[in-house]
């Protein structure tokens, strides 16, 4: 179990080394890149000496500009570590941590709660499609759902937008909470906040439903045509002890394995749905500070959403042993070689294959 | 030719697949022989903005007074061309992967599966949408290679286990008694027998493809030139499309071009999966 976890914990940090230095390498080395671009459109304006100019580039990106390669590369990343991302070119008076950290709240919050209400839909009505297989309501769901999931999550926003924003004005158009309600822990403000959160979680959930219906689907006719489930209805178990313990858990086991798959899916979603529904997240923010090359900001937003992927990931992992005690303990998993489910055997991720 | 005539039982017995791949093909002839056909002039008339559908314009005009249907026409094919050039691409380096490190394994297999996991974890969207608007690009190639930055890698997965099954049968231990070199033996012997899994998510490629670059068009996270309906959403909403009821065929035309085509290749797949899948046929 240990070793499951320090392995699942230092991929996760891999991946951030990684992502943290693709991000320096597009920021300072490719050709044409952002920072050379700042410098050169300095030096356009005048007025700076070069000194100022070295110093206007230090404080947005946080590196020395002439300082060696691997000495910036090195400066980087100890900034990253303290929590320092640099200073958006836009708006110099704040920082982007201080940004993102006021934008991640709302889209944690927006992902968690459209992807729980989408699982939890989506394995229902998946569980129903596979208990009356042939029925004509379960062929009929079964094309409801996945025209449903091959619809782009943006174009049911823009169409929600259209009908539920302006055609009829029943939902507000952007913004997280109404300005007229104090921020705290009180009711209006709770209220104004679903009340803006609703058309964000409802696109998302209307797209992603479908996916976690047709796997559930999928999963649970496999265990109801797998032998164990014949012997313990030979065995005259209830009918509930058999639908629970046996049907249910085994065919949620790829679920599972599917959310940590999934998650990456809602939030690169979630950049779509936020900058429609004007919904300050993190991809609101990346999605404008590309629009006004604010690569700083725009960097720091893609690191910060992979790290909440990640951490989401490590989450699901840790939750995985709970589901499958075979891969808490490798050696119960020896006695039973023929499982149902192997973690590898890849599930198409819900909504296509660009996660 | 046994293919053939198995897709055609299925397609005959599934009427929501043979509507798909009939969908599928029109788009493929309409990408092909459309151009030629129809143009968008270069004529822009104010008077003619915003015109219902009409002869003349069967979908109604934009907001220059260019016909819709027209734009929607020609705009298939650098929307098909990008889709399928990043489908080809994903498809080719998952599957060579796949089948490299499933064959062979040992240290090759735990190095680039480490890789494999970290493109795996990095969400492909955001990265898709960093890498565009900094490379910013209006090559098809370029971007198809962006946007399958990260998909190669699940498939490469998926290949890799089956291909580490394959690799203990009898075919597989006869061509290697033969001495076959690695490039025969990932080509000729194992390749064929990932096919159909290959064709699927080839299907499947394409339209996360098509979803992903819509959305940077829309987003205009790629540079707005040319004509491609990402660019014609991305216009009707910069241009107010939301808050005018005479522009909601101008808005809601290249939505449903896109929605038809995703859903068209959604049930074609199902049918194809169910021709190569023969378990799935008797259930």
């Amino acid at each position: 179990m240990v070793s499951y976890i320090a392995k699942r914990l230092a991929m996760s940090l891999l991946v951030i080394f990684v992502v943290v230095s693709l991000s320096f390498f597009m920021i300072r080395l490719m050709p044409g890149n952002p920072m050379a671009a700042l410098e050169a459109q300095l030096r356009m304006q005048g007025g700076l000496s070069e000194v100022e100019i070295q110093q206007r580039l230090n404080t947005v990106y946080g590196v020395t500009p002439d300082a060696p390669v691997w000495e910036q590369y090195l400066q980087y990343l100890w900034g990253v570590v303290r929590g320092d991302l640099g200073v958006p070119i836009t708006n110099p008076g704040t920082t982007v941590v201080a940004v993102i950290a006021e934008a991640l709240p709302w889209t944690i919050m927006v992902v968690a709660v459209s992807l729980i209400i989408s699982f939890l839909i989506g394995v229902a009505v998946g569980a129903v499609m596979a208990a009356f297989q042939n029925s004509r309501l379960s062929q009929l769901m079964t094309f409801v759902v996945s025209l449903l999931s091959a619809i782009p999550s943006y174009l049911v926003a823009i169409a929600l937008l259209y009908f539920l924003t302006s055609v009829y004005q029943v939902f507000p158009s952007g913004g997280a909470y109404s300005i007229d309600v104090t921020p705290g822990f009180n009711g209006p403000y709770l209220l104004s906040v679903l009340y803006h959160a609703f058309l964000p979680i409802t696109a998302t959930v209307i797209t992603s439903f479908g996916g976690w219906a047709l796997g559930m689907k999928g999963s649970a006719v496999s265990v109801l045509g797998s032998e164990y489930v014949r012997a313990a209805e030979a065995r005259g178990l209830s009918e509930r002890r058999i639908t629970q313990s046996y049907v249910g858990r085994n065919s949620m086991l790829p679920m599972v394995t599917q959310l940590a798959l999934s998650i990456g899916f809602m939030f690169g979603g979630s950049v779509f749905i936020e900058t429609y529904f004007q919904y300050p997240g993190l991809g609101f923010y990346m999605i404008q500070s590309v629009g006004q090359r604010d690569y700083s900001l725009m960097m720091g937003c893609f690191l910060l959403i992979t790290v909440s992927v990640i951490i989401t990931n490590l989450l699901v992992d840790l939750l995985y042993p709970l589901v499958d005690p075979r891969i808490a303990s490798p050696a119960a998993r020896k006695r039973a070689p023929d499982t149902p489910t192997d973690p590898d055997q890849e599930v198409l991720p819900a909504g296509g294959t660009i996660g | 030719m046994r293919f053939l005539s198995d897709l055609w039982r299925i397609l005959r017995n599934d009427k929501g697949a043979l509507i798909g791949g009939l969908i599928v093909l029109i788009y493929c002839l309409v990408a092909v022989f459309g151009p030629i056909f129809v143009q968008v002039g270069d004529e822009q008339d104010a008077s003619q903005a915003y015109l219902p559908p009409s002869w003349e314009h069967p979908l109604g005009t934009d907001s220059l007074g260019q016909g819709v249907l027209e734009q929607i026409i020609v705009g298939t094919r650098p929307i098909m061309i990008v889709g399928v050039l990043s489908a080809v691409i994903t498809i080719v380096v998952g599957v060579a992967i796949g089948l490299l490190t499933g064959y062979v394994g040992g240290i090759v297999d735990t190095v680039i599966m480490r890789i494999t996991d970290i493109f795996l974890t990095i969400p492909g969207l955001p990265l898709i949408i960093v890498l565009a608007s900094v490379i910013h690009t209006t090559n098809p190639f370029v971007l198809a290679c962006i946007l399958s930055i990260t998909a190669w890698a699940g498939l490469a997965r998926a290949i890799r286990s089956q291909a580490m099954s394959l690799r203990s049968s009898d075919f597989v231990e006869a061509a290697q008694l033969q001495g076959v070199s690695l490039g025969n033996m990932i080509g000729r012997q194992l390749l064929p027998n990932v096919g159909p899994y290959v064709a699927i998510h080839f299907l499947l490629a394409i339209t996360g493809a098509i979803y992903a670059s819509v959305g940077l068009f829309l987003l205009g996270v790629a540079p707005i030139s040319g004509n491609n309906w990402g660019i014609m959403i991305n216009l009707a909403m910069a241009q107010g499309a939301l808050y005018t009821t005479d522009s909601a065929f101008y808005l809601f035309s290249p939505m449903a071009a896109i929605v038809i085509l995703q859903v068209a290749f959604v049930f074609f797949s199902r049918a194809l999966d169910s021709v190569f899948n023969p378990r799935l046929r008797v259930q």
